[in-house]
């Protein structure tokens, strides 16, 4: 069953230079309760995917073409009204700085609580706040009642990312948004986190887009995966296949870039991306 | 491949922060008496997470900050007490990549010039032959010789990158410290940027001290391994015992949350 159905998605910035075809014609599916994964390097249109679904795209950027189907009902009919209270509500997102995505002048609390306040509108005051502590312990912050207080500076950047990983799970929406959640952290607060959204993920059926350039945590996390370059897809597999398997000439120079523990030989050449290969040359969206 | 370059002792670096008029400054312990050698024509690389001290050793070592106590000894002499011609010679022989190659080149510059800077800085070369080394350089890093006269700005990420390499390379340096050279670029350019280092160690024979928190690409890279954790030293040893035989826990912990593919 899917949530969401992305299909022939265009996003274009316009400028005097010409127009830039960020995402170019995309398709594609997050089953309930899985996460999908979108690789790519930058420039490649992944961001631009998320912003796109989120309707967060400003001029000179524009949605060309497409639709986006979330629940049965398509995200780029709907007014900016009826997307604000999807959004937060239905559709939540986190983002790769937790340093600069808080407001430092709100306590931690207050943040959290935002979210309640504007789409659960029927809780009381202290409904709320019970609510509020019982998500900063679900993340995994000690102390909950107290850090209900705390302004983001007193945070470090595991505990910040965690603190944006309860505003954007408070309303318990369907679809999280990961931008690059984990790319500021530190490797060992990195698989904390990544936990961390793999257990919630389990106790509430959400369904993850997680977009990151680390091939690393894709294998860590990811149900299915899409590969994105300039634009396009140029595959689309199951993580298991993706990683043993992978067929676009583009996929695996991307993976043989990387060195693997175990895997790759100490100092050896590793291999490119080839400029001088056109690889939107070869047949797109294998799979 | 056993002479020793860099002797480190006791090494100590502390911060006083100021609490207010009427508090005791507090000390924070950035390097809390840390010792270890650099041998000729090494790759040793530093590891650990934000906040462990690997840049401030870095800062030390380059002499762009004095050390609270300890020494550090550069084929036998004490940096900290280098002066005028010793200093400037020092200077030439220990040379650093920086992390970010969209902040650390100069926007107002063409290319040749920032390449060339240490040349007119340190030697008395004519501009024909500073010229001609420049594009000696640029071609050792993969330039193209018409890039001499473009701006860092009408460059990738990779490829200015390779900017810096190229002015580091400039006065013949013994070693290159180089602080996360690779973590803001893209994995497909950050292959070509480690394949080019490579490449330049063994061709000039340097000593690269590799400052990294990404643990595939020190394990890929590096000869030795010094891993740090809260301003101390807790395990150096080679790359094979760092990554299949690791003593300490922290060390095992680090290692564990590598996210491979498998």
């Amino acid at each position: 069953m899917n949530l969401l159905e992305v299909k022939n998605l265009k996003t274009y910035f316009h400028s005097d230079a010409g127009v830039n075809k960020a995402v170019d014609d995309i398709s594609f599916t997050i089953p309930k309760g899985k996460t999908v994964c979108i690789v790519g390097e930058s420039g490649s249109g992944k961001s631009i995917t998320s912003l796109s679904i989120m309707g967060l795209i400003d001029a000179p950027g524009k949605i060309e073409g497409g639709e986006i189907i979330f629940d049965g009902v398509d995200f780029l009919k709907l007014s900016e009204k009826q997307m604000r209270s999807v959004r937060g509500r239905d559709v939540s997102m986190i983002f790769q700085e937790p340093m600069s995505s808080l407001n430092p002048s709100y306590t931690v609390g207050y943040q959290i609580d935002e979210a309640l306040r504007l789409h659960q509108k029927h809780l009381s005051k202290s409904e709320r706040f019970d609510k509020v502590v019982e998500s900063l312990e679900l993340v995994g912050i000690p102390y909950p009642k107290e850090k209900y207080r705390e302004y983001p500076f007193k945070l470090s950047g595991g505990q910040r990312q965690r603190v944006m990983i309860a505003i954007a799970m408070a309303c318990e929406p369907k679809l999280l948004i990961a931008d690059e959640p984990t790319t500021a952290l530190d490797v060992t607060i990195q698989a904390q986190v990544l936990e961390l959204m793999n257990k919630l993920q389990k106790e509430k059926g959400t369904s993850i887009l997680f977009i990151t350039h680390d091939l690393g945590v894709v294998s860590k996390v990811a149900d299915e995966v899409i590969v994105m370059y300039k634009g396009h897809i140029v595959e689309k597999a199951s993580a298991k296949e993706l990683f043993t398997d992978p067929r676009h000439p583009y996929t695996q120079a991307l993976l043989h870039s990387i060195p693997t523990p175990g895997v790759t030989k100490r100092k050896s050449k590793l291999a490119t991306v080839d400029d001088s290969v056109d690889y939107l040359s070869f047949p797109k969206e294998i799979r | 491949m056993s002479e020793i370059v860099f002797e480190i002792k006791n090494l100590k670096k502390h911060y006083e922060i100021n609490m207010g008029l009427f508090s005791k400054p507090k000390i924070i312990k950035a390097l809390d008496g840390i010792s270890f050698n650099v041998k000729k024509g090494e790759i040793l690389s530093i590891v650990g997470e934000s906040g462990c001290g690997k840049s401030t050793t870095a800062k030390l070592m380059l002499k762009i900050e004095e050390p609270t106590s300890g020494d550090i000894l550069f084929e036998g002499k004490d940096i900290t007490k280098l002066e005028g011609d010793e200093l400037r010679e020092y200077r030439k022989k220990v040379q650093i990549i920086f992390q970010d190659p969209y902040s650390s080149l100069n926007p107002r510059w063409k290319v040749g010039q920032i390449i060339g800077e240490p040349l007119i800085l340190n030697t008395d070369m004519s501009d024909k032959e500073i010229k001609e080394r420049v594009l000696y350089l640029m071609d050792k890093v993969g330039m193209l010789p018409e890039w001499y006269e473009r701006y860092p700005h009408q460059f990738s990420g990779g490829q200015r990158q390779r900017i810096g390499i190229a002015r580091a390379l400039a006065l013949n340096p013994e070693v290159i410290v180089c602080d996360e050279p690779v973590s803001a670029l893209d994995v497909s350019i950050q292959a070509q940027v480690l394949n080019l280092l490579l490449e330049l160690q063994e061709e000039f024979n340097l000593t690269y001290i590799f400052i990294s928190h990404d643990l595939s690409v020190v394990e890929h890279i590096s000869d030795r391994i010094v891993v740090m954790y809260f301003g101390e030293i807790v395990e150096c040893d080679t790359v094979d015992t760092i990554f299949d035989n690791p003593q300490h826990d922290y060390t095992k912990k680090l290692i564990n949350a590598i996210p491979i593919i498998n």
